[in-house]
């Protein structure tokens, strides 16, 4: 209420003001419509109407003033409406504008035409000489009044006292004057004779000056009311006559002139001095009409002008009100509603206009919950595809990545997540696995072959990788790139979507299960017979020797002796594969980890001629691992590592252990490293692909079963093993062992797990 | 009214002294306007009469306008005020005397009328004519019943061209040009017991009237 009065006062304030100019307006225009055509009028009330005129014209310039300044103000704000509304007054004023000039302009020139054509030279000239006549004609009766005079004065001559009374008043009559009086020279009256008792006569300062210079003096003089008499003064002859020494008396005589000689004589002389005060009041006059009819434009026009801002208000209100609402919704101010117009197409428009915004914002609110529902369902299967350890890599038709999940960069060792919306070719590029993947998958991921399943086989130096893929165009509309033209000719296929995983350990798994049935069967098969075997070779040996001839008894011994030799190396290679096919339970603990590869490393540094073994260890390391496994290990490995440096002299074998950290499929893990080097030959190119798969050598001695077995030990761990060349000279084998047991079965104890080949067998 | 146009004087005497710096137009203005040469009043039957000596002196404009027949009006104001030395003056009498002097283009003359009382005088010059309205002789002021002897008064007398007789465009122009602002200064005396003789006629300086 305190923020609305000051506002609510300053709008009746502004109203007041504007009403009140506009009576002002009116009053002062129909004040001078009445009194301009009245030249009598006119300047009566002058001073009330400039007052009055000048007050209008005040009060209308300040709410043009102030209407102009908020204006520009609005204008220079770029506030809604502003031009449009400038547009309009300037149109209101302009259309008012030029006719009102013309109609000014028009008036000036036919009022001061007029008021010339009024003063005409042959009218002035008549007049004048109407008024000489009149003056002539006055002129003749005063003259022989005068005479008249002169000749009463004669016979008045010398008389005095009561005979000059009775006289005078004789001479009166007879000459039908109004008066006739004897002054003594001293201007005294000395008698008198009047046809009314009215003022007492007197000898005006005129005629003593004219009579003391000529000795006469007539004169006409008017009587208001059309009435005019002659006075006429001569000395008086006295008896001694006119002489310079005495001073004469004097007779006065007024002589009436007849009232219709009056009448007409005093029409001339009003005609003639209005005429006269009208050419005198002609500039005057002319100034006046200019002056007013300045004031009527100059009224007009800011009454005009008052108004064009008021109309252009009014008009441009409604459009602002529409221009503002627009520009709320805009902001995205959906709750804007306009206040409902008059009932004409600006009324429908706004009706129209909020009818729009409320089905906008009810349009607006469905798909922000569908948007909503939208988000979710992608983040379910976000978190859908980031748990799946099925690889998953989409592609649009332009060969940009669409979608990745992180499974799909493990299996083809890149980080595809970060590197959404890079082209197919810049994949290709960031490792070896990609790019045979790319290469084999192209077609499939640009969605141009459809339905596709198959298998594919992806080689490197080290690693071999089989992958069951399936692949599918995408449905959904084609996205074209915003910075490429859309292609000519047919629409591209709106990409494809391969989907894949990596079965090598599965296959591995299968093959591996399958070689250790393989060696169990042999080792129950053939280690049965080689007991008897020996036994009986030796008795033939201990029965038949010493009975022999030393020739024959020496054949004997030699052939015992490599059978039993042969049955050893028979029950070794035996031994070896039960080993391999064995599944014995696991007992995980926590070892040292260096520790553990110090034993084992001391067994072989004393052995002479064998290559020397160089320790890296990192001391403290802790892995929950069972120790016998783990050593076991390790001798497979040092082992393998000595046979393939054999007869070589600066056989070097470097053992490193260290702690890293690794991205599991689902999370990042600790693993400690055991890497073994030897500078030695380095493995064949072709078992490379296959070296931890049993009967897998490139060695001359050994069994083909220490690396797979390595890789059995490693993977009851939960770890890995790798293995490649080095690049120059010699070869190095890398196995990875998590520090914290992994839970391979959910519900077990992780010290007590089974290994994958037990599970594989039950 | 008049009582702070005294107090006033400083500043009046400043305005004469800055119009008198103005040069030539100050001369002409003090060669034309009116001026009150003298008055008086003297006591005679128990009633105070007034007598002034008054230089009319027309300007260019008023005579062009008096002989394009126009009558000029001209008002004598009188009034007596008592003077009192606590509170403001109080007016006992207030006169206005009208007199209108027209050109007769047909007697070659002019009239001085009076329009209180109805006189007229016919004189055949300006001068004459001027000389007649300037010579005010024994009017009746105030009765002396209404003079309180034991105070004092003051009588304050001002002639001046009534613009508001003149013409309607005449009137409109003088909004803003002084032409026909012909006014006297106030003229103050005390009132008298003493009998005063009336002024002499002074012969004036009056050009002559076209014929």
């Amino acid at each position: 209420m305190t923020l609305l009065a000051p506002r609510a006062l300053r709008r009746y304030l502004g109203i007041g003001a504007t009403t009140g100019g506009v009576i002002l307006g009116v009053v002062a225009l129909v004040m001078l419509g009445h009194y301009a055509p009245s030249l009598a009028d006119f300047g009566r009330s002058h001073v009330l109407l400039l007052v009055v005129n000048a007050a209008a014209a005040a009060v209308l310039l300040g709410i043009i003033a102030l209407n102009l300044f908020r204006l520009v103000r609005d204008y220079r704000r770029r506030a809604p409406g502003a031009r449009l509304r400038a547009r309009l007054v300037a149109m209101f004023v302009g259309l008012t504008l030029a006719p009102l000039l013309v109609v000014y302009l028009f008036a000036l020139q036919f009022m001061n035409g007029g008021i010339d054509n009024w003063f005409d030279s042959d009218l002035e000239q008549e007049l004048s000489t109407a008024l000489r006549v009149s003056r002539e004609s006055l002129d003749v009766q005063a003259n022989s009044r005068l005479l008249q005079t002169s000749a009463l004065a004669a016979a008045i001559g010398d008389l005095d006292g009561a005979a000059l009374s009775r006289a005078l008043s004789v001479l009166r009559a007879d000459a039908g004057a109004e008066e006739l009086t004897v002054f003594l020279p001293s201007l005294q009256v000395d008698a008198s004779s009047t046809r009314t008792d009215t003022l007492p006569p007197s000898l005006s300062e005129d005629a003593v000056n004219q009579l003391r210079r000529h000795q006469r003096f007539v004169a006409l003089e008017p009587l208001g009311g059309a009435r005019y008499q002659i006075r006429s003064a001569v000395a008086i002859p006295g008896d001694s006559g006119y002489s310079e020494d005495t001073e004469p008396r004097y007779l006065q005589a007024v002589y009436p002139i007849g009232n219709r000689q009056g009448r007409l004589v005093d029409a001339v002389q009003d005609t003639y001095t209005r005429y006269t005060e009208l050419r005198f009041l002609r500039d005057p006059l002319k100034n006046n009409l200019t002056l007013t009819l300045s004031l009527v434009l100059l009224l007009s026009l800011l009454a005009a002008a008052a108004g064009a801002f008021y109309l252009a208000r009014r008009l441009a209100a409604p459009i602002e009100s529409l221009a503002a609402g627009t520009e709320a919704v805009a902001k995205g101010d959906f709750d804007t509603r306009l206040k409902p117009g008059a009932a004409d197409e600006v009324g429908f428009l706004i009706e129209s206009f909020n009818d729009m915004i409320e089905r906008l914002a009810r349009a607006r609110e469905e798909s922000r919950v569908s948007q909503q529902q939208l988000e979710s369902e992608r983040a379910n299967l976000a978190a859908i595809l980031g748990r799946l350890s099925t690889g998953v890599i989409a592609s649009d038709p332009n060969g940009r990545i669409r979608i990745a999940n992180m499974a799909a960069g493990s299996i083809l060792g890149v980080d595809l997540r970060s590197r959404v919306g890079d082209s197919l070719e810049q994949i290709a590029a960031a490792g070896p696995l990609a790019a045979q993947f790319i290469a084999e998958c192209k077609p499939h991921l640009l969605g141009e072959q459809g339905e596709w399943r198959g298998q594919i086989v992806l080689n490197t130096d080290s690693t071999r990788r089989i992958l069951n893929c399936a692949s599918s165009a995408l449905p959904g509309e084609s996205v074209p790139s915003m910075k490429e033209p859309a292609p000519q000719g047919p629409e591209p296929a709106p990409g494809g979507i391969v989907v894949f995983d990596d079965v090598t350990n599965l296959l591995v798994a299968q093959r591996d299960a399958a070689w250790g049935e393989v060696a169990r069967r042999l080792a129950h098969e053939i280690k049965n017979p080689l007991t008897p075997i020996r036994l009986a070779a030796e008795r033939i040996r201990r029965r038949y020797l010493p009975q022999m001839s030393a020739e024959d008894g020496q054949i004997l011994d030699r052939s015992t002796h490599t059978i039993v030799q042969q049955v050893e190396a028979m029950r070794d290679m035996v031994n070896a594969f039960s080993e391999y096919a064995r599944a014995p339970q696991i007992n995980i603990a926590r070892v040292d980890l260096g520790q553990l590869v110090r034993e084992v490393a001391w067994l072989y540094r004393s052995q002479e001629s064998q290559p020397r073994v160089k320790l890296e260890l990192v001391e403290g390391l802790e892995v929950d691992a069972d120790a016998v496994r783990v050593r076991q290990l390790l001798h497979n490995l040092i082992r393998n590592a000595q046979e393939a440096l054999e007869g070589q002299a600066d056989g070097v074998v470097g053992i490193v252990v260290r702690s890293i950290t690794g991205a599991d499929q689902t999370a990042e893990q600790e693993f400690a490293e055991i890497t073994v080097t030897d500078n030695g030959p380095g493995f064949a190119a072709d078992v490379l692909a296959q070296l931890f798969e049993p009967y897998v050598t490139s060695k001359k001695k050994g069994t083909g079963l220490g690396l797979a077995i390595v890789k059995k030990l490693a993977e009851e761990h939960g770890g890995t093993v790798t293995a490649e060349n080095l690049p120059d000279r010699g070869a190095r084998v890398i196995v990875r062992l998590p520090i914290r047991a992994v839970i391979r079965d959910a519900g077990k104890d992780p010290r007590t797990v089974r290994s994958e080949q037990q599970r594989v067998r039950a | 009214m008049y009582r702070s146009c005294k107090g006033n004087s400083g500043l009046l005497a400043a305005l004469a002294l800055a119009f008198s710096l103005l040069g030539p137009a100050a001369v002409y203005a003090q060669e034309t306007g009116l001026e009150i040469r003298d008055a008086g009043t003297h006591l005679e039957s128990g009633v105070w009469y007034l007598s002034a000596r008054i230089d009319y002196r027309l300007n260019r404009e008023t005579m062009g306008a008096l002989q394009n027949g126009i009558p000029l009006t001209f008002e004598l104001q009188v009034e007596v005020a008592e003077e009192r030395r606590w509170l403001p003056d109080v007016s006992v009498a207030s006169l206005r005397q009208q007199f209108e002097l027209s050109w007769q283009p047909l007697a070659r003359g002019y009239l001085v009328r009076n329009k209180n009382s109805g006189d007229q005088r016919a004189h055949t010059t300006l001068f004459a004519a001027l000389n007649d309205l300037g010579r005010i002789t024994a009017l009746p002021l105030i009765d002396d019943s209404l003079i309180d002897a034991g105070s004092h008064y003051e009588v304050s007398l001002r002639a001046m061209l009534d613009q508001q007789q003149l013409p309607g465009p005449l009137r409109m122009l003088s909004f803003w040009d002084d032409d026909f602002a012909l006014e006297s200064d106030w003229y103050r005396w005390k009132l008298r017991q003493s009998p005063r003789e009336a002024p002499e006629l002074q012969p004036g300086l009056f050009p002559e009237p076209p014929p």
